[in-house]
């Protein structure tokens, strides 16, 4: 696993992060990732500042993070993880994109519970879902940027998006059908790259 | 339902749908909703739209908006038993799907010749785009109540895209708004 690790990172980078490094470094997106849009902030942090990654393959991690199920956000912890550190990595990475985020909102919680009467907490909390929408919307236009000279691509994505919000077709037939059929117009021919 | 009982339905609910949060969490919205509001009712509309607006506002993944879910069902039983319930939500929620991507993960650099990866990788990129939106889109529309609301998200996307301004900016501008009553 290690040797190949090295392998695909040989030209990305030198010195692979450890996993005090992984976990410190998915603490840190998770509490910038104020108000959601965390994939933004997870390529600003590990792509544009650490460079640990290149642009590409962050967006080919995010690709398989989406791809499996789960949340995306603790799928990509754990490829993140593992493609440096392998197992041990991911958990480390996990842990740290969950552990005090999670322990802070659970506490928030139980001061919503205790005070939720309050008008001004529910008025504060619709504007906050408004912000958080936008950002989640954000996220979409800059993976378009990726694929915005790619017309057979923008076609599968707007036949994928008609039929979940027009047709209202479930997810997973949906991906079942599309996927097959995008992979197949996408196959590698001749010699790769 | 005692607090055990109680514990017991909520795992057993999440455990269920770990499998299924294909494209993100989001798309388990309806599902959540559906269980926690409805077959159950631990929680009210209200209380699941506001819930899901902390979760998106905090730092940290929005699918912990499970955790939040597991805290309003063990709330009647004690802040104790609201923390137990949380945690072990979240745990339901995440193990399955975890397990299952631990592996992917391990395994994805091995299959890198592979047509089928280099198929798989290029091909569903533009079905995950697709995805995104639609899930974008259904955010939207389960965040927000108003048109100024509808507004407030669009100015957000756009200066995100547009400008270098610390999202946090517009986070507490957004939060300032629905405070002095704009929102709803």
């Amino acid at each position: 696993m290690s040797d190949q690790s090295e392998s695909v990172l040989q030209s990305e980078q030198a010195d692979r992060p450890g996993l005090r490094e992984l976990f410190v470094c998915m603490t840190q997106v998770a509490f910038s990732a104020f108000g959601g849009g965390m994939s933004l902030w997870s390529h600003r942090i590990i792509v544009e500042r650490r460079q640990w990654m290149t642009s590409e393959s962050f967006v080919t991690g995010l690709t398989v993070a989406r791809l499996f199920p789960g949340p995306n956000q603790i799928n990509m912890s754990v490829y993140i993880g593992s493609i440096f550190q392998g197992l041990p990595g991911s958990l480390a990475a996990v842990a740290g994109i969950i552990l005090f985020p999670f322990t802070l909102l659970m506490l928030l919680g139980l001061l919503y519970f205790q005070f939720s009467a309050i008008a001004e907490v529910n008025r504060l909390l619709a504007g906050l879902a408004a912000a958080a929408a936008g950002m989640a919307l954000s996220m979409g236009f800059k993976i378009l940027e990726v694929y915005k000279t790619d017309y057979l691509a923008l076609t599968i994505a707007v036949i994928v998006f008609v039929s979940l919000q027009i047709f209202r077709f479930h997810l997973i037939p949906v991906v079942l059908v599309a996927g097959p059929i995008a992979m197949s117009l996408y196959w590698p021919r001749g010699p790769r790259r | 339902m005692t607090a055990i009982q109680t514990r017991w339905h909520v795992v057993l609910t999440f455990l269920k749908l770990s499998l299924f949060s294909i494209g993100g969490g989001n798309t388990l919205l309806q599902a959540y909703h559906h269980e926690v509001v409805d077959t159950f009712g631990w929680l009210t509309n209200r209380q699941f739209s506001d819930l899901y607006g902390l979760a998106e506002a905090a730092p940290g993944p929005s699918s912990m908006l499970v955790g939040l879910l597991g805290l309003g069902a063990g709330w009647k039983h004690g802040p104790i038993w609201a923390l137990i319930t949380a945690y072990s939500a979240e745990i339901a929620i995440l193990l399955p799907s975890t397990v299952v991507m631990l592996i992917a993960a391990a395994y994805w650099n091995r299959w890198r010749d592979s047509p089928w990866r280099i198929a798989f990788e290029r091909g569903l990129g533009p079905v995950t785009l697709g995805i995104l939106f639609s899930v974008s889109v259904t955010v939207l529309k389960t965040a927000n109540h108003s048109l100024i609301a509808y507004a407030l998200s669009f100015m957000v996307c756009f200066f995100v895209l547009k400008t270098k301004i610390s999202p946090l900016v517009f986070i507490g501008i957004c939060g300032l708004a629905g405070v002095l009553g704009f929102v709803r």
